[in-house]
């Protein structure tokens, strides 16, 4: 307990004798690690909105006008057969007719001059969870394509496909400049602790002569460094809050996210400690780096 | 206690230690004397294991430190304990800090451990000086806190490197009177001096060297 008080005592020592250098490398800390916090939440939000649009995707199979309420009675059964789909609505002629009038109010003269009802019937299918993919889709709309009384299926596969492209160059992204902020905040946190390290070189001079082992002479300043990426990593998680429920407030996203459902969201808790404990274990690459590169501490 | 065979070290290819053997029986007290460059120093250092020898062996306490893993270096040294010419105290710390670093070293409990301090900086006379900076001190106080750090571990072995070196008369005789007592509890002392006066005022046994030669042995008169 007396040698934990004065390792933990020496680590606060040592960011209060260098005060200036402390403060610059807790705020370059705090800035490079709001840069991954600022990617991963735009790669976690982007990832929620993939998985509601997902959710969200129905097959729109348009029949044929000569089909008899019979064959479209037995088109239904048939359909809803199917695995991959979780449920199947019809939507008769009049029913489409009757949607897009509350719809578009404006165009009810347009309808009007057509004479008759252009709406084809349609059967609206949802699929199901385990079959979203873009192939079992496919799979789906092809088979869906060749069976009888049907005119044409549709499905709002392009938009969904970008969005999980753009998802995937936002992970390739994230994580190379994940890599190279990681990198620079190590190195910065190294130059920080070597300085602690040079200011006190009679001092660990001292210590081995008296006996300490090279745990307990690097064990300070590891807590250091940890202690640096641990608070850069806090300052950053709270900026990020605030840049959040600015940014939030102001585009006026409270509600849906492109009106798809999926709510804009901050770091989950899990997330917002694993990040913590990133900055930590940074902190402590840092001093390790640093550690390693001093053969008087090595001895 | 300290065996040193025929031991020899160079530096950049000069001859600092050539040939020398030496007995430090356990309970001694024992001089190297001799002039500047003569060896003293670099035998210290062989004998708490900061270099190693080029050739011949060196034992303490029957454990051939040719062998001392580096990872053992530091358990060699807490039964050693070590007084330098120029102090070297922590500038920032308090006296008791000073001295009782030894000890947080080795995990000692905070109470056993301030009984410990203030029983070495009695010895020394400084037990009313605790919360003084060294800074605040006369030299010959710093190299008295220096030697309560020393002895407040209760060492086997005390080196000291010209001990006396930045002191006048009367506290260099001061100091070497402090060494004696620590002595006569049982711990060996190896002190290096170059000051051959100190060495015939305290009649203890003297080792005298002479660019890195043992070219007297002078016996105590003790």
């Amino acid at each position: 307990m007396t040698r934990l008080r004065y390792l933990l005592g020496e680590a606060v020592d040592n960011i209060r004798a260098n005060r200036t250098t402390t403060i610059i490398a807790l705020v370059t800390a705090t800035f490079t690690m709001l840069g991954m916090g600022v990617f991963l939440l735009l790669y976690l939000n982007v990832q929620g909105a993939l998985g509601s649009l997902r959710e969200e995707i129905k097959v729109l199979v348009y029949l044929r006008d000569t089909a008899s309420p019979q064959a479209i009675a037995d088109l239904r059964a048939r359909v809803s057969r199917e695995p991959a789909v979780a449920a199947v609505e019809f939507v008769s002629r009049e029913q489409a007719l009757a949607s897009f009038r509350a719809q578009f109010p404006s165009e009810d003269r347009l309808l009007n001059g057509l004479g008759e009802n252009p709406f084809p019937a349609s059967f609206v299918i949802r699929v199901s969870p385990g079959h979203r993919s873009s192939g079992s889709v496919e799979a789906l709309v092809q088979k869906l394509k060749g069976l009888p009384d049907v005119e044409e299926v549709q499905y709002s596969r392009d938009w969904i496909e970008n969005l999980a492209a753009a998802l995937r160059y936002l992970e390739i992204l994230g994580w190379g400049v994940g890599a190279v902020l990681a990198a620079s905040m190590v190195t910065i946190l190294a130059n920080t602790i070597r300085l602690t390290l040079y200011a006190r070189r009679e001092e660990i001079e001292i210590l081995k002569l008296i006996g300490a082992t090279s745990g307990f002479i690097k064990t300070p300043f590891v807590l250091e460094g940890a202690l640096l990426g641990g608070m850069g990593a806090a300052c950053s998680l709270l900026l990020l809050r605030g840049v959040f429920e600015a940014a939030e407030a102001k585009i006026a996203l409270k509600g849906t996210f492109w009106g798809l459902g999926s709510r804009l969201a901050f770091l989950p808790g899990r997330v917002a400690v694993l990040f913590l404990i990133l900055g930590i274990a940074l902190g402590c690459l840092g001093s390790w780096v640093s550690l390693m590169q001093l053969r008087d501490v090595r001895r | 206690m300290i065996e040193i065979f025929h031991v020899s070290k160079s530096y950049h290819g000069r001859a600092a230690l050539q040939d020398v053997s030496l007995k430090v029986e356990k309970g001694e007290f024992v001089f190297l004397a001799g002039p500047s460059g003569a060896g003293k120093t670099t035998l210290l250092r062989l004998i708490f294991r900061a270099d190693v020898a080029d050739e011949g062996q060196v034992l303490v306490n029957n454990q051939n430190l040719a062998h001392l893993k580096a990872s053992a270096v530091p358990y060699l040294r807490r039964g050693m304990g070590f007084v330098f010419q120029d102090f070297r105290l922590l500038p920032k710390k308090t006296v008791f800090d000073n001295v009782a670093v030894t000890l947080k070293v080795v995990g000692v409990q905070e109470g056993l451990m301030r009984a410990k301090v203030y029983e070495a900086l009695r010895s020394v006379g400084l037990d009313h000086r605790g919360e003084a900076l060294p800074a605040m001190l006369s030299a010959g106080e710093q190299q008295r806190v220096c030697l309560a750090r020393a002895i407040v571990n209760d060492p086997q072995i005390l080196l000291a490197d010209e001990p006396t070196g930045n002191l006048d008369a009367p506290l260099a005789v001061e100091i070497l009177e402090l060494m004696k007592a620590v002595n006569l509890r049982g711990t060996t002392v190896v002190v290096a001096t170059h000051n051959r006066d100190l060495v015939s005022r305290l009649r203890r046994r003297a080792v005298i060297l002479e660019e890195g030669r043992v070219v007297e042995r002078e016996s105590s008169e003790a």
